[in-house]
């Protein structure tokens, strides 16, 4: 069959056995195009990944470090900062993620509806937070939840509360204020990922259902979702690896207090390594424990999402 | 009684009127095709029916019911789009079935439903794969299985077959058809493609800017088009047009002057027609007879021949420079630059008013 | 579904949206009225405007060398966000248009390492830094953050887009590779580009923790480190800091509003 067939050169040269020169040329090219991503890949995240390996095994203070095989790691589980910091950072995950991206499919749903008014506006609307600067936000923030700030003032004069909130001095607040802050911040984000996903979807899907008296939640629920698997899951993935690595918001707003009741992993490598007498091999040890929670949860979510399809 | 009524039916998009005033009577179990160019509204108004769009002005009736303001799901109606619209992620099976886990039907009557209507359509085999594993017909066939386990009074087609390649829409015909007959419902099919109106239909709606202009039995449609539009748009190849002026009336009809002939003349047996009007005479391609056998002869130079087998299309333009198209059975002779002479007979043309009205 | 559920369906829809839509712009609304009020004023939670704009833009200008704060922030991402495109796009092009099994699994590989934190590079990378006496440098900040495995796989995606015919027609023209690329491929991808320059130009402006490891000095630091050292410490003046957060968010937002449909396409595009 094959002597049949019209080769192209390349082909009736690999049958001679030599190596034609297109083919050699696709090869070199292919190199050729990504050797500077893969250069600067490997100097800047594959060998400090692999350092920071090798380094989550050496203790001493600054730059005065020897091998201690386990120590860091027994350290960890005797660290109460470090404990402190884990469940935070799980915390927020749990909370923040599902939060978000619910009301980011919610969002998108709702405006999905080409017959909704100002939809643009709202999508505008929502969207905008993702603009703004990290730190001008984180300020923004700071300055509405002050003690006498425009949150407590309205609270107090909507009777809603009887005395204003510490927001930022009370451990239990101040999560609540910055799992609100990432959520304004990252919402509309999402939102346009499902938004883009749905506009994909054959609209005339919904009228045979309309049709077929599948009443809306039922479209929701069993139709919309199920054909949006593959973003919910990229965009969980992507949140879980944002929230777990959180830094900014915690940093800006907070910094970590009020003792440590706002402290994430992430915070405190930085603290342990550019705070005090660096523990740099500590510090490695715990950014590995992020490594591995990220590889984990990511691998659940993967897992769960090809599970339902049977 | 699945009979649908519309009375004069308005639809506008804000200030643009799409739909300007329909009536139309669709009979018990009538096969009834809406054709027209685009944009004539046939698909607008299918959706009115179905309650995808609303209804501006006017009343739509369902066995006798209002039907306006009523849900789409409690019309009795189910719809074939035109993407088939199949839930990707469902299999065939559960495609049909979606629709009936909300109607609080037991599930083992779902599955009977379905398997009934999965054997209807030749779809047995296909129930647990996915739409992406299917063909187009097979598609197909499953958005039609998908109506038929909701038992509907009437079905509504939206441009079903213009996805499927030629050879597959022959076929999609028959079975359509096929299920017509073995259904019994009254169907409600919109469509773009005369030949299909043709050959569905027991009765074809031709519109045209929103209005209908001529609703018939297809044959009726086809010999005794009320106006010029009509006319051209049922039959293919196209019904040649000319124009000329009637020269006088008499009892026996008008005789009217041909301008593109060269002033040739034919009397037709019409009655509304007065003299010095501005007419049109149609004839259609398959309708010219040999040299001599009508009532009048014109010869012609052929610009292009299309031998097709068993007939075919000669092109070709008259002095006044317009085109004409001939249809000829087994005849192969015509070559480019031959002249050839046909005659047109006065009871197998038409006579139009300068407003594409119908003389008679 | 009754007509009135639909109704009420639909006026929590609007209400819901609403609510939403007010909550995502009252913190802009906010910091616009701070920079007119003094720092005691926004702290009291004052809900209209004062007279204290000037005053502010004054003494946020003293804050800093703003000049020089400025030129580092725009240099940087500038610098740093066209470095990241050519290099991304190359390497985009490069996977999509020469296809190898091994290289298959190099992107395979990559995008793996995507899950990786930057809190395990860091230390990494700043003791490479230190070691390469290159700490509170331009280059410090800009070379980690060139090969951005996201925009690689942004890029590819959107080659894949990419009539290859047009690569072929100018093989058979005679270019060579390098020269279809920047001829023929940078041109027709021009939208792919401007989005990508959104997202990316938006990230590094935003930078963080990078520049706040790496950056030591005033002089080299850049807006978002000295808005946030602004504030930072016991009594933070709000009104001066306010205007910093405008002078922040500015850049994003003009382009975001200039650019919005690219914007939004930029990130449908990495969907698709």
């Amino acid at each position: 069959m094959a002597a049949e067939v019209e080769t192209s050169g390349s082909m009736q040269d690999r049958r001679r056995g030599a190596p034609s020169s297109l083919a050699r040329s696709e090869q070199i090219n292919g190199w050729l195009f990504i050797m500077p991503a893969l250069v600067l890949l490997g100097i800047f995240m594959v060998y400090p990944i692999l350092w920071s390996l090798w380094m989550s095994f050496q203790v001493g203070r600054g730059m005065n470090f020897s091998f201690g095989g386990l120590t860091n790691i027994i350290r960890l589980t005797q660290d109460p900062v470090f404990i402190r910091a884990l469940t935070n950072t799980l915390l927020f995950l749990a909370v923040q993620v599902p939060i978000m991206l619910v009301l980011a499919l919610l969002f998108a749903n709702a405006l999905n509806d080409s017959k909704l008014w100002g939809r643009g506006f709202f999508r505008t609307a929502i969207f905008l937070p993702c603009v703004t600067s990290l730190v001008a936000y984180s300020v923004i923030f700071k300055s509405i939840f002050a003690l006498d700030g425009i949150a407590n003032q309205t609270l107090l004069a909507l009777h809603l509360i009887e005395n204003p909130i510490n927001w930022l001095s009370d451990p239990f607040w101040a999560r609540v204020v910055v799992i609100s802050a990432i959520t304004w911040r990252w919402t509309g984000y999402n939102m346009i990922f499902y938004l883009a996903a749905m506009q994909n979807i054959d609209r005339s899907i919904y009228e045979a259902a309309k049709i077929d008296g599948v009443p809306s939640w039922a479209r929701f629920w069993f139709m919309t979702v199920p054909m949006l698997k593959p973003v919910i899951l990229f965009t969980a993935v992507t949140s879980t690896i944002g929230t777990l690595q959180l830094f900014d918001e915690v940093n800006l707003l907070t910094n970590g207090g009020p003792s440590d009741a706002t402290l994430t992993l992430s915070l405190y490598i930085y603290n342990l390594s550019f705070r005090f007498m660096p523990s740099f091999g500590y510090a490695a040890t715990v950014s590995y424990v992020i490594v591995v929670l990220v590889g984990v949860l990511s691998l659940i979510q993967f897992l769960i999402a090809r599970d339902r399809r049977g | 009684m699945s009979s649908v009524k519309l009375r004069s039916v308005r639809k506008s998009f804000g200030a643009l009127e799409i739909i300007k005033g329909v009536d139309l009577d669709i009979g018990d179990k009538e096969f009834v095709v809406f054709v027209g160019p685009s944009g004539c509204g046939k698909t607008t108004l299918l959706r009115m029916i179905a309650g995808l769009e609303t209804i501006t002005a006017g009343d739509l009736e369902i066995d006798g019911q209002r039907m306006n303001e009523v849900d789409p799901s409690k019309r009795g109606i189910a719809m074939v789009f035109q993407s088939y619209a199949l839930y990707p992620h469902m299999t065939v099976r559960e495609n049909m079935g979606f629709a009936l886990r909300f109607a609080r039907v037991p599930k083992d009557e779902i599955d009977r439903q379905v398997n009934e209507a999965a054997h209807i359509l030749a779809l047995d085999p296909l129930l647990d794969r996915y739409p992406k594993q299917l063909s187009g017909g097979q598609r197909q066939r499953v958005a039609i299985g998908r109506a038929i386990v909701r038992h509907p009074q009437v079905f509504l087609f939206d441009e079903p077959l213009s996805n499927l390649d030629a050879e597959l829409r022959v076929h999609m015909r028959i079975e359509l058809a096929r299920l017509h007959k073995e259904l019994k419902t009254t169907i409600v099919y919109v469509t773009h493609d005369q030949v299909e109106a043709m050959t569905l239909a027991d009765k074809i709606v031709v519109m045209r800017d929103g209005i209908i202009e001529q609703a018939g039995r297809p044959l009726d449609l086809y010999d005794d088009p009320a106006n010029q539009f009509v006319a051209g748009f049922i039959g293919s190849p196209k019904m040649n047009f000319l124009s000329g002026t009637v020269a006088e009336t008499n009892g026996k009809g008008a005789t009217v002057s041909l301008a593109g002939l060269n002033g040739a003349k034919i009397t037709l047996p019409v009655k509304g027609a007065n003299a010095g009007e501005a007419v049109t005479l149609g004839v259609r391609p398959e309708h010219f007879g040999p040299a001599g056998a009508g009532d009048l002869d014109l010869t012609i130079g052929v610009d292009v021949a299309e031998h097709l087998g068993s007939t075919s299309f000669v092109y070709a333009t008259t002095p006044s420079g317009e085109q004409i198209i001939i249809e000829r059975e087994e005849s192969r002779s015509e070559a480019v630059n031959d002249q050839i002479t046909v005659s047109i007979s006065a009871d197998r043309a038409y006579l139009f008013d300068h407003t594409g009205a119908r003389l008679r | 579904m009754s007509k009135a559920l639909a109704l009420t369906g639909r006026a929590l829809t609007y209400l819901a949206l609403s609510l939403a839509a007010f909550v995502s712009i009252f913190p802009f609304f906010w910091m616009i009225l701070g920079t007119t009020n003094t720092s005691a004023d926004i702290i009291r939670g004052k809900t209209s405007p004062g007279s204290a704009l000037i005053d502010n833009i004054v003494k946020f200008l003293n804050s800093f060398d703003m000049a020089r704060v400025l030129f580092n922030s725009f240099l940087i991402a500038g610098l740093g966000t066209a470095l990241t495109l050519l290099v991304a796009s190359l390497a985009g092009y490069g996977f999509e248009m020469f296809r190898s099994r091994f290289r298959e699994k190099i992107f395979g590989g990559m995008l793996l390492m995507l899950s990786i934190p930057f809190a395990a590079l860091m230390i990494p990378l700043f003791m490479m830094m230190a070691n390469f006496r290159i700490i509170n440098t331009y280059q410090a900040v800009i070379l980690p953050s060139i090969a951005s495995i996201f925009v690689i796989f942004y890029f590819r995606q959107a080659t894949k887009a990419f009539p290859s015919e047009l690569r072929d027609a100018a093989r058979i023209d005679g270019l060579k590779e390098w020269q279809i690329f920047l001829h023929v491929y940078m041109p027709v991808m021009r939208s792919t580009y401007a989005a990508a320059t959104i997202i990316v130009f938006m990230a590094n402006w935003n930078n963080y923790l990078w520049p706040l490891i790496v950056l030591q000095t005033n002089e080299m630091k850049t807006l978002t480190l000295v808005v946030a050292t602004l504030t930072a410490g016991y009594t933070p003046d709000f009104g001066v800091i306010m205007v910093g957060a405008i002078a922040a968010t500015l850049p994003t937002l003009i382009i975001f509003f200039l650019l919005q449909r690219r914007f939004v396409e930029g990130m449908l595009g990495a969907v698709k």
